[in-house]
């Protein structure tokens, strides 16, 4: 599934039947590269964050979680920037680790049961997910 | 015939300005300028500029060790832990205007080639220094010209003189895009030669 197809899925809590959020990004973490945590719109508390752990189930039509309680705002610094967008992986430049720049992501392709990242998608290339090695303020940075 | 993947040749000046980017994507700082060890005509690192990051720290320079690759793009380095203070990696006064440029090239049959402009680097993950710029001497036919001298593995360096194999004469080339090949036909020669 790519991100643009899944950007702005409900979050449905399934206790109470009702509509609590709305994703509006995806934070990916390298290392293997996977999407950590959903980053929420249209929340009713102050937190904006959804670890992916805490996701019942990521269907074509809504995201489901048991309870309004695992939407949460940032615990540590890397979450913090995670919930700033620093670390927004769509429109990041590209970096081989051997310093050459491949482009910006423009779309990224994930496995909604598992959370893993299968690949970037550039302009011109589609990046497998394994060779992403880090993402940070700057760029993403992929193996050769 | 295939052909061989494109290497990526660039000028030592070209790095000046670049992002100096860990792996895991951060910006650290800017290549400020290239420093040239004394001996082996080879490089030593590179000056930063940022100076809001630095003014504590003082880690203001990158050793040539510490990086883990140079590309068109970006110097590539593991993580921010590979910066020196500058003193460390240029430990000599005024060791940044004894550096190679301005020295002359001498081949070791005592032709004087001319004076080194620029130097010329192999990027990508394993790092070499391939060649001189430098501005031809009439000995080689292009006086005043900019040429590129392809450099064997190991150079003599006096102080004032970088000493090149005579054969490097038959390997020059006007610009960056033949120039891999002619460093790794001259190279080659070399080996032979030796054998």
């Amino acid at each position: 599934m790519l991100f643009s197809q899944a950007r702005k899925r409900a979050v449905v809590n399934t206790a109470t039947a009702t509509r609590v959020a709305r994703v509006d990004g995806f934070v990916v973490l390298p290392g293997p590269a996977r999407v950590a945590l959903l980053r929420l719109g249209k929340v009713s508390g102050a937190g904006t964050l959804l670890s992916w752990d805490d996701v019942q189930g990521f269907g074509p039509d809504a995201v489901t979680v048991a309870t309004d309680a695992v939407i949460r705002p940032a615990r540590d610094g890397l979450e913090q920037r995670a919930e700033d967008n620093d670390l927004e992986i769509l429109g990041k430049r590209v970096l081989s680790e051997q310093g050459t720049e491949l482009g910006a992501v423009t779309d990224v392709d994930f496995d909604p049961e598992t959370g893993a990242v299968t690949s970037l998608i550039t302009k011109t290339d589609t990046i497998a997910g394994q060779r992403l090695i880090g993402l940070g303020g700057y760029a993403a940075v992929v193996s050769s | 015939m295939t052909t061989p993947a494109p290497t990526l040749l660039l000028r030592a000046s070209e790095l000046i300005g670049r992002p100096v980017v860990t792996l895991s994507g951060e910006f650290v700082a800017e290549i400020k300028d290239v420093v040239f060890e004394r001996t082996g005509g080879r490089i030593a690192g590179f000056t930063l500029r940022n100076p809001g990051l630095f003014s504590r720290s003082r880690k203001d320079s990158l050793p040539w060790a510490g990086v883990h690759g140079v590309g068109r793009d970006a110097v590539m380095v593991p993580d921010e832990t590979v910066l020196t203070p500058a003193k460390e990696l240029a430990p000599r006064k005024k060791a940044r205007k004894a550096d190679v440029l301005q020295d002359r090239v001498l081949t070791d049959h005592g032709r004087d080639l001319g004076r080194v402009v620029d130097v010329v680097l192999h990027g990508g993950t394993t790092l070499d220094v391939v060649g001189y710029e430098v501005e031809a001497s009439e000995t080689l036919g292009t006086a005043g010209q900019r040429v590129l001298i392809p450099l064997p593995d190991t150079v003599a360096v006096s102080g004032e003189h970088l000493i090149v194999p005579a054969t490097a004469t038959e390997f020059v080339s006007d610009d960056l895009a033949g120039f891999g090949a002619a460093v790794d036909a001259f190279r080659r020669r070399l080996r032979e030669g030796a054998s």
